[in-house]
Order: structure tokens, then sequence, then C-alpha cells
């Protein structure tokens, strides 16, 4: 088995992703089903390859102009004196 | 003729001189929406009154004999990824569901600037992850051609409200095929510009490294409409490439050299290949030298691009916590991981699937084996294709291995799905550009031929695009 | 029992000299807005919004990088560490990393900080910071939702991670004032300003586990935050406890290192390149673009102090370490050129009326002399009168107590006490009149030995109850034995 429930389990929790059990093991078996296929990627001889790169010179970087945003920028209704609620910390 | 079955150029000419008003074409745009909509399912938000009252405006400007945009009056519906201000972007997704931009996408801007009125936001997949439009919290959008058949995706509603008549064209986005799969199963021309050609501010990010806007339209003319105006460097896009902006034309040019593509024809279903090698012989009475090439690190694309594609994404979908914009959810007395779970959890299946793939290959100890061996078979394919560059001037094969399938026969299968990208992956992996036009039908059913050409080499592309579309004479819209 | 120590920092600079913020247009300039007044939809992570690479922050960064004594490489990066916490917009920080290859601005330097120590500098880097969390009832674990402000979201910071390369938290704190000083000399950032500098640190003894410190709000208690975690550590190992591999915060109330809460899971933070901002090159063009744009280092001023000044190593360090002192020292001698006589009025006699409190830094927020109503015009008039033997050195330091308070000018105060010197001089000429004729028998001895005259004096200062100058009256009396 390339991926098992737990590790699955373990991605939803990095990835904040509240799962059934149900979907757990729906998306066990489709990732692992998934994962065997870009294993592909390992049989590869790669070693002489460099992956590309975008560069850009320091000179096309942005200027250090400061600019007021004068929209409304956030879309929550939970407000508070300005702050923005969120849910508690512990 | 009814209005809305005119080309860009005819429809920009025609209010400009008065032979009808804007105000006319976008009525009767709306009514064709009213009747073809219940079948097509394209749009996600439709922009009557504002749509109206813009015409309305120009109708005005040209009466007053000022001076009109290069896309004056054109009625575009515009994928639901790409931020327009005030107006809904929700990405089919119920993360976005009452989401409004404080801001325009950087393309939107030079439309609008350009004289184009927005008639609505398109389906997609949610979050543009799908190659039908299957994946969208506002349902499938049908073929205009078989509405029992998927659009394609995931720019789909693009696609499909340019072939049914319900716009004069599109703006889709294309990371892994997304302009081109649809523009192929809806049997419209859909462009994927060069990486850094247009710019990305305003597209809500999938894979960022991979995707470009594109346009959707029925005739090549009008695809080079639309890309004379977004085409060129953005300060609020670092990628975008620093030159001077472009200008395409259509020029009737002969004497190319093209490379068919030999693992894409023999990957394809016989019915598709078929149509192309059709296409291929149509180019060559047209004075071009087809001759069959290789690409052999194409058996790698795939799974460098969803390694690519899903590590990326399963950043960009991070900043969806509901807590600065998204649905109504109240935050208060929730612990702040519960309470980002349940949130997310409302991402649709194949989002929460691509999460979590994604979250997998760029796992500790992983990155070697999978993201950075995926940049170097992007490294690999880029290097095939510039060395056949040198000898053609476009690579051609179908844009689709397959014809438009069934709604709901391959949904429940994602590695099935997945593979149906193969052909067009190929060319955002490498960041060249790529277009599909109409090729003509297969058992009834639309075939896109793919041309390939080599980094900011759009008008070579445009050129042939533009010659077989000529010579093949491809039935334009289906019957609704 | 000889232990050994070994402990290493991570220094957080915020680049307040930038007018904007790292990947935005949004202005630096963040304290005391209003919460959410100052953000615009790339630093409050909207969706299709994309970083947009500040060219000073890279230029002030690679300053920095310079001043260490680190190496550039040839292209940097930028990396997504991917991580959910309420404060961070995207849920991602944009910073920089060099597990795959070295893209981070700055690597491998050193710096000597005193006393002959160096300390090996690991990297410089370049990233963002994210908001700010308030809790509604004050704590965190009594408050039922948490107030976001996102206002400092996006301020470019430069991190600065060192070898664990000092034994002693005294040597720390040497340190972090050079640290202090070159950033303030190359004008990145206002250490002045709240939480615009920040340290983590990490510590082991005897080659054993790491523990992490974080939460340590001033470079004040850093000392004081290690000397409580080494000792906290010995103790342990004095009792052959293990200690365990970490991660403790500052508890600034208690003055403590408290246990965080354990993580149910492990974090992994998915490092990946940041594909929205290309590679920047740098190259030799660059680096010599940046040499020419340094402002002088401390190091170098105090090097042109001791040889165009002829200050003494000592004095000349003083003034260097605080770019305040430094700068008020120069500026005075752009009035009045006497470098040695109005440094010592400086770092000695000025110094002095510093507040204890602000000395310490627990009162970091303002500048040394803010207290006091004197500038360098003051201590250049100052030290021209002394010169110019107008008053003598005990009159200018009494005429110094009264003008930090009042911020007269010192030649007109010298005016003043002058005038009423000389009503004095009637009184005191009676006050010596009276002990000539009380003291009678030390006059006759003080004529055939000089050192009576110093009883006489001692004398006339009882009966003038301290008032008199003493030296102006030794004189009177001098002059009054040879009179008679």
């Amino acid at each position: 088995m390339v991926v098992t429930r737990e590790e699955v389990k373990h991605l939803g929790w990095l990835a904040k992703l509240e799962m059934s059990d149900a979907e757990l093991q729906r998306y066990t078996a489709q990732i692992e089903e998934i994962i065997s296929y870009l294993n592909m990627l390992n049989t590869i001889p790669l070693e002489q390859v460099k992956p590309i790169a975008m560069k850009k010179k320091f000179s096309e970087l942005r200027k250090d102009a400061p600019e007021n945003f004068e929209d409304a920028v956030l879309g929550t209704r939970y407000r508070k004196d300005g702050f923005v609620k969120g849910p508690r910390m512990v | 003729m009814p209005l809305y079955t005119l080309e860009a150029g005819q429809v920009v000419e025609g209010i400009k001189n008065r032979e009808f008003s804007a105000e006319e074409y976008i009525s009767q745009l709306l009514g064709r929406i009213e009747k073809v909509e219940p079948k097509v399912n394209a749009f996600v938000t439709l922009n009557k009154e504002e749509g109206l009252n813009r015409a309305r405006m120009l109708d005005k400007k040209i009466r007053d004999g000022e001076q009109s945009g290069p896309l004056a009056g054109v009625a575009l519906s515009i994928k639901d990824n790409i931020c327009t201000k005030g107006m809904k972007t929700t990405c089919a997704s119920k993360m976005l569901e009452s989401y409004i931009p404080a801001y325009d996408a950087t393309v939107i801007k030079r439309l609008m600037s350009a004289g184009a009125i927005i008639i609505g936001k398109a389906n997609l997949d949610e979050f543009a992850m799908g190659s039908t439009t299957e994946f969208s919290r506002h349902g499938p959008t049908r073929n205009p051609w078989d509405i029992s058949r998927v659009s394609g995706g995931s720019s789909g509603g693009s696609a499909a409200s340019v072939a049914a008549l319900e716009c004069t064209a599109s703006l889709g986005s294309d990371t892994g095929g997304s302009v081109r799969c649809p523009a192929s199963f809806c049997s419209v021309v859909g462009l994927k510009p060069t990486y850094g050609l247009v710019s990305r501010f305003g597209l809500v990010s999938y894979a960022n490294s991979l995707e470009q806007i594109g346009p959707v339209g029925r005739t090549v003319s009008d695809v080079v409409s639309i890309l004379n105006v977004i085409a060129g460097s953005d300060e609020n896009d670092h990628t975008t490439i620093n030159s001077n902006k472009p200008t395409y034309s259509l020029q009737e040019r002969k004497g190319f050299r093209a490379g068919l593509v030999m693992e894409f024809t023999e990957g394809a279903d016989p019915g598709v290949s078929k149509m192309i090698y059709n296409a291929a012989d149509t180019l060559e009475k047209q004075g071009c030298k087809c001759e069959e090439v290789s690409l052999p690190s194409v058996q790698y694309a795939l799974a460098s691009y969803y390694t690519i594609a899903t590590a990326e994404a399963s950043s960009n979908l991070a900043r969806y916590d509901n807590i600065r914009y998204g649905f109504d959810m109240n935050p208060e007395g929730y612990e702040w991981n519960s309470y980002f779970a349940k949130a997310r959890s409302n991402f649709g299946e194949e989002a929460k699937r691509r999460i979590i793939v994604g979250s997998y290959v760029l796992s500790s100890g992983y990155y070697g084996k999978y993201y950075l061996k995926a940049h170097q078979v992007r490294s690999l394919l880029k290097h095939e294709m510039e060395t056949l560059f040198k000898r053609y001037d476009v690579l051609i094969g179908p844009t689709m291995p397959i014809l438009p399938f069934k709604i709901g026969e391959r949904i429940d299968d994602p590695l099935k799905m997945y593979l149906v990208d193969i052909d067009t992956v190929v060319a955002n992996l490498t960041g060249m550009p790529a277009i599909s036009v109409p090729a003509g039908f297969a058992d009834g059913l639309p075939v896109g031929l793919q041309i390939m050409a080599d980094q900011f080499a759009e008008q070579t592309m445009l050129d042939i695009a533009y010659l077989f579309e000529q010579a093949a004479k491809v039935q334009r819209s289906p019957e609704l | 029992m000889a232990t050994t120590t070994k402990i290493g920092l991570e220094i957080h600079c915020q680049l307040t000299g930038a007018k904007s913020k790292l990947f935005c247009r949004c202005s630096s300039d963040y304290r005391g807005k209003a919460p959410n007044a100052n953000i615009c939809p790339i630093c409050a992570g909207l969706p299709g919004t994309l970083p947009l690479l500040n060219q000073k922050t890279v230029e002030f960064a690679a300053m920095i990088t310079l001043a260490l004594g680190c190496k550039f490489p040839d292209d940097i990066a930028f990396y997504r560490k991917n991580y959910f916490y309420p404060d961070l917009p995207k849920n991602f920080q944009l910073t920089q990393y060099n597990a795959y290859s070295i893209t981070s601005i700055g690597v491998d330097g050193k710096l000597e900080y005193g006393n002959g120590k160096d300390a090996r500098i690991r990297r410089v880097q370049l990233e963002e910071d994210p908001g700010r969390l308030v809790y509604a009832s004050g704590s965190m674990d009594t408050s039922v939702y948490v107030l976001i402000d996102y206002n400092r979201a996006g301020m470019p910071l430069v991190e600065i991670v060192t070898e664990p390369d000092f034994a002693d938290p005294k040597d720390v704190r040497m340190f972090l004032d050079k640290i202090t000083s070159i950033i303030e000399h190359l004008g990145v950032c206002d250490t002045k300003l709240e939480g615009s500098v920040r340290c983590d640190a990490n510590v082991s003894i005897d080659g054993g586990n790491k523990v992490e410190i974080k939460n340590i709000s001033s470079f004040a208690d850093v000392e004081k935050a290690l000397r409580y975690e080494i000792t906290r550590q010995r103790t342990m190992a004095s009792r052959e406890i293990q200690v365990r591999s970490e991660t403790r915060h500052w508890d600034d109330a208690r003055k403590v290192t408290k246990e965080s809460r354990t993580k149910e899971e492990e974090q992994d933070y998915r490092y990946f390149p940041e594909p929205d901002i290309p590679m920047v090159l740098l190259g030799s063009e660059f680096v010599s673009f940046i040499r020419q744009s340094m402002p002088e280092l401390p190091d170098t001023r105090k090097e042109r102090f001791m040889s165009k000044y002829g200050l003494s190593a000592h004095i000349a360090q003083v003034l260097i370490g605080n770019k305040e002192l430094a700068d008020f020292f120069e500026s005075t001698l752009m009035i009045y050129l006497s470098p040695k006589e109005i440094a010592n009025w400086i770092v000695t006699d000025l110094m002095s009326f510093v507040d204890e409190r602000q000395k310490k830094e627990e009162d970091k927020q303002h500048l040394l002399f803010a207290g006091l109503k004197v500038g360098p015009e003051h201590i250049a008039d100052l030290a021209r009168l002394v010169d110019q033997e107008t008053i003598n050195r005990a009159t200018a330091k009494q005429i110094l107590g009264q003008i930090v308070r009042t911020g007269e000018m010192p030649s007109a105060l010298a005016k003043k006490m002058h005038a009423s010197r000389i009503d004095d001089a009637s009184v005191l000429a009676q006050a010596v009149q009276s002990v000539f004729q009380m003291e009678q028998a030390a006059v006759h001895d003080a004529r055939r030995n000089a050192n009576v005259a110093n009883f006489l004096l001692g004398k006339v200062m009882k009966i003038t109850k301290g008032t008199a100058d003493p030296k102006i009256a030794l004189e009177m009396i001098q002059k009054k034995l040879k009179e008679d």
C-alpha cells in the first residue's frame, strides 16, 4: 500500500479539512491510485536535468512608493470595532 | 440573420456605423440566453442591467461622435474565476458563494476600456479543477451539440456560451487545457497564450506556474481581437514578460512546416485521430508540409502536471478559511482548528482530493521525489519541444484524445478523468502557446485540432489556425 | 559543576525604513492606525492577488547581509511556508529557504561584537510579518473569539539567524546591542518603534537537547530569559532529568519560560518555491551598487571618531554604541568643533542625567535624550564657554544641571550667574572679615603655614552655610593674609 488511511487523516489535519469516516475511506483509495500513478516520476533518469526557473532583474522589481487602497477589502460581517472576529485560540 | 450570430468584428462595425445599436445587440443576446440557458447552463451570474446600461452609454458615445474602442459593444462571458469588481466571483464554490471582489482583474480593466460589455460570469469546475464542468456548485454545463454530454472543462461555461450564441466571445483560463478542452468539445476556438503574455492579476489561482487566461471565440479572428487587447506586460504581475505590447493580425501565409505528434494521434480514439489525419491533409492541400514527429517525454507529462498542479493548488486554496470573506458562518465559540476544518469541508470533492494529493507530494521528505522531479520533467519536455521547433513551425495533434462523453460517465474515477488531459498539459508545462480549432465531427460530436508553437510565436500559430479554419469550413453553431 | 552552554539567536527586524510593505503598496507606517485601515487586496490575501516584491526591501536586506559579513547567492528566491493560523491571511508565509539550494539573501557571515568575540551568522532572509491577534477578554484562554487586525500583515522583516556561538547571556546582550546599532546606522529599522525588533533564542547545555524560547518581546528581556532557562536546564541536569527538545514561551509578566501546549500532531510546512515571484538575479553589479549606497557602519564610524577627532577607543565605542549619541556628537561638532571636550560632555556628563530606566532599554520607545531639554546647540555653547575659560568646569557642570531641565542657553545662564556673583562678593568679603577677627591665632599661623588657610576656608564655608564659591573664598583669604 502506498498511502495509508492514517496518512490521509494526517494530511487532512495539515490542510484543515474535516472528513467523515466514509470520506476518509473513499479518499484513501482514490489517493492511493493517484499517488501510484505519480510514482512514475521516480522511474525517470533525471539527474542531469536542471529545472527551469523564471528570473527577474533587481531593477524590474516594484518601486517603494506607498499607495492607499480606498475600497473596502474585507467581506465578512463578523466585525468588532474595525477588527475581524476569528474563532477562539484554545 | 439574428444579431447574436455575428462575429466580434461585425458587431463592432455594425454598432459604430449605427446599423444597429449596442442596446439592440445586448437585448437580443439576453433573449437568446433566456431561451437556451435552461438547456446549456453556461452562466453562474448574469449581468443584465449593468450590461444594458453599458450598451446605452456606448450608443450615446457613438451618437455624440466620440471614439469607441476596438471591442465596442462586444459581449463577453467571463469565467467566474476572474475577478470583476462589484460583481460576484464564485469560482463555482461554496467557499466564495457570496464573494464580491474589491478590484478588477487586469484583463477586465483592459477589456472594459476597449469597450467590451460583460454579459455574465461563466460556469466552471470548482476553482477550475476539472475537465468537464461537472464539479460546479451550480450544476454541470451541458454541451450545446448534445446536451446529455459534458461541455469539457474547466472553462465549460465559456466555451458553451460561445457555441450556444449567448455571447460574442469569452475569457477562460487554461491551467492544463481548461480553455482548449471545452473549446474542442464545443467546437469553438480556444487559445492558451505563452506563459507571461497575459496578466494573471485577478485570476483566482489554481496552479500559478502553469496557467494563463485565454480567449474563446467562434472564429480565429475573434480570438485575435481579444488577445490583442489583453496581451502585454502588467506591473501587477511579476511573471508577465517585460516587452512591448504585441499586436497580432491574420495573414494569408503558406508553406508552413507542421509536426504531427505521434504520441497524441496514437493515444486518441480512432474517430478522433481520423479527423486529425484529415486535418493534416487539409493543411497539406494548403501547401503545408506535415510530418509525423515524436515527443517521447509526453508519457511523463501527466504525472508532472498533476504533481505541480495539486501542490500549488493545495497551498493556493489554504486562504479559504472563511475568516475574511466567504459564506456566512459565525466564528464565535469555535476552537480555531475546528472552525477552519469545518468551514473548509465545504470545498467540493475534487478540490478536496487535489488539496490532499498536493499536501502529500509536498510533505517533508517528498519534495525531491515528486515536486522537483515534476519540474525536471518540464525541463525535459521543453527541451524536446524546442528541438522540434527548430525544424517545424508548429506541432499539431488532437486537442482531446476522446469525444465529449456523457455527463456522469467519469465523475467517480478521478484518475481516468485526469488522463483525458494528456494532449493539453504539455503546453502548460512548457509555457508554450497552443490553440484548439474546430476540425469537424466524428459520430456527430466535435473534434478539435490543437496547434502548438514555440514561446511567443503566437503569430505563426494564429496564421496556421486561420489557414486551417478557412480551408476546413467546419459548421459553426448547433441547433438548440 | 562546569557546564558548556550553547545559545543561538533568531532575530527579526522590521524594515521600517521602507515606505511600503514587502509585497504590496500599503504603507509600512501601520502603527496607531484604526484596525484593518492599512490593508489592500494583496496583504489581505484576497483571491486573485499576486505578490509584488518591493525593490527597497531587497536593497535593505542586502545592506544587512554585507554588514554581517555574509555572502550573496547568484539569485534569491521566495518560498511558501504552509501552515494555518488566524493571523496569516493566505495561510502560508512568504519567506526564504535554503534546504534545496541557497536562495536566502545572505549566508555564512561573522560578526565581531566586542571584547574580541564573534558569532557566526548562518543566514539573513527576507520574509513577511503576519497580522496581529487581540484577545477580546485580555487573555487567550478566556476569549470566545479573537480579534484580528491585518494592518501589520505583509510588513517586511529581515530574519538574522546565528550559529549557537554564545555561551554567556551577557555576550548575547552585547551582540544584540551591536545589531541594533548596525540596523540603526543603516537606516533600515527604527528600533525604537514597539515590536520592530524581536528575538527568539535556543539554548542547550552539555550537548543536550535544544530548547527554543519564543515570544521575547524586547531585547532587554533576552538576557533574563536566557539566564532563567540556563538555570532551569542546569537544575534539571543536577537532578539527572533529561531536558526535552521543545519550544517554550517567555512569560513577560512572571519572567519565566513556560512550556507550550503540546501539539496534537507534528507540523509539516511543505515548503516550495513561490511561483508568482521569479528568482531575482543579484550579480556583481548589484553588489557594487549596494556597497556604494551603504551608509557608514558603526565600526567604521568608531575608527573615524578615533582617527579624525582623537577620541579614545572607549569614548568612541560609547558614542557609536547608540546611533543617537553618535549623531548628537556629530551635530554638536557642526556648531562648534571641539571634539574631545564635546565627547566628554556627552558621554560623562549628559549621560548622567538620562533616566536610569531609559538606559536599561525598558522604555525604548523614546529617544535617550527625550526627557532632557538640551540639544547639540547647548552642548556646543557650553564647550565654547569652557574652552574660552569664561567659566570653569565646576560652574559648567552646575549650568548643565540646570539647563537640562530649563532648556536655557548656557551662555545666558553664565551671564546671570556672573552678575549674581558680583553681589555675592561683598557678602563673602564680610564673612572673611569676621572669620579673620574670630580666628586671630589661626590667621597668625596661616601666614607661616599655607595649609592653615584651608582651616580658615572651612570656617568661611560654615558661616556662609556652604553658599560661597570655595575657590573665590580661598583666593580672598590668601589675598587678605598677604595684605595684613
